[in-house]
């Protein structure tokens, strides 16, 4: 196992990578919207009613390029990959070096199955 | 005696310094020692060793050399913390102040700490400039110094500051990684490696990704920024290795869609 995730190492690390990017300013703008602007009543809840959420998850580029999609599916799966790198480095560095391979392979066979899920469900919309 | 701006004279104050002391010959385990020692204002905390060393105790083994923090041998953990001695204030501290060899590093005596497995991990990183070829141009420079390999200051830029480390492995006694992973190539090693991938004059890229990409070099890095946080120079490895893992990535990346180049010749 340890071998493997050696040679997928670049992989990981780019999703890891794009999940941070995703997780600290996007997510970060979405928990300021949602979490905060709108119960303070800044922003309109209907901005983000059914309608209109479906409507952006949906939206096309040149009506070819599922960009709402696309946005949607890298919002749901690259947190995963982020969250499971986080928590194998984290492992590592408070002495679990010995077991990171079998811990790093559950932890990113989650961020599979999930970023599965995500994607099942953004394609299915 | 140290004195103010207006002349006054300052009395020393007097500290006590926790030395750690190793025998090999004698030790089964390093221990502790205390001197009592009259510093001055203006002292460093390589001042006080250096005064237990000439006016207390000759057999107190520690290094140092340049005393202005250029040559990078006088690196020692004080009260917990990987600092270069000669550039640390002693006022910083209160009346004990508690000095040990660098963490993560084998002992051999005392405050002196085994450099080989260091020097070994800076050699694997090949850090010199590679050519990937013998050029026509490289011969030419040879015997024509306005020929030598120019840089602009932006390509100087580029690496300038991952050229500025003093090799004095205060970034490896404060990495996380390398106190579970001693083989892990570590912080120095990896920003001296980025540096000449980052050289304008350098061609050995490719060579230097793929040892990257082995195990315990970038990837093994958790970002704890630890390195970056005591690095007395400001090289800043943290990034250093995490710009490294880019490259690392990209050129994975390229070897997927391309042809492998060739590795020409061996320099």
């Amino acid at each position: 196992m340890k071998t493997l995730l050696l040679k997928l190492e670049p992989l990981i690390w780019f999703m890891f990578g794009q999940g941070i990017l995703i997780g600290t300013i996007l997510l970060t703008g979405w928990i300021l919207v949602v979490g905060v602007l709108m119960p303070l009543g800044i922003v309109d809840p209907a901005n983000l009613d059914y309608t209109r959420a479906h409507e952006l998850a949906t939206a096309s580029l040149f009506g070819v390029i599922p960009l709402g999609q696309l946005i949607l599916a890298a919002l749901l799966v690259l947190p995963l990959w982020k969250g499971a790198h986080h928590i194998r480095s984290l492992l590592v560095d408070f002495g679990g070096g010995e077991r990171d391979g079998i811990v790093g392979g559950l932890l990113y066979l989650v961020a599979i199955v999930g970023s599965g899920m995500g994607i099942a469900a953004v394609v299915g919309l | 005696m140290s004195s103010t701006n207006t002349g006054e004279a300052i009395a020393p104050t007097q500290k006590t310094i926790i030395i750690t002391r190793f025998d090999p010959d004698k030790d089964e385990v390093p221990r502790k020692q205390e001197y009592s020692v009259p510093c001055e204002d203006n002292w460093k905390v390589l001042d006080a060793v250096n005064f237990i060393k000439d006016e207390l105790d000759a057999t107190v083994s520690h290094r140092w050399s340049c005393r202005m923090a250029v040559c990078g041998s006088c690196g020692m953990m004080v009260n917990g913390e990987p600092k270069l001695t000669c550039k640390t204030s002693l006022k910083e501290y209160g009346d004990r102040v508690d000095i040990e060899p660098l963490a993560n590093f084998p002992i051999v005596r005392d405050l002196v700490v085994e450099l080989d497995g260091f020097m070994h991990k800076f050699e694997a990183v090949k850090p010199w400039i590679k050519r990937a070829k013998e050029k026509a141009e490289d011969k030419a420079a040879l015997h024509d110094t306005k020929l030598t390999f120019s840089q602009s200051a932006e390509e100087l830029g580029n690496f300038k500051q991952f050229s500025m480390c003093i090799n004095c492995m205060l970034c490896y006694s404060a990495c996380p990684v390398v106190a579970n992973e001693p083989d892990f190539l570590g912080p120095a090693a990896i920003a001296l490696g980025h540096r000449y991938n980052m050289d304008s004059r350098d061609e050995g890229n490719a060579e230097r990704n793929e040892i990257f990409r082995g195990e315990g070099t970038v990837f093994s890095c958790s970002f704890a920024n630890e390195c970056s946080e005591v690095c007395p120079k400001n090289v800043d490895p943290a990034a250093a290795v995490n710009q490294a893992k880019f490259e690392a990535v990209i050129d994975w990346a390229k070897g997927l869609v391309l042809p492998s180049p060739s590795s020409g010749g061996s320099n």
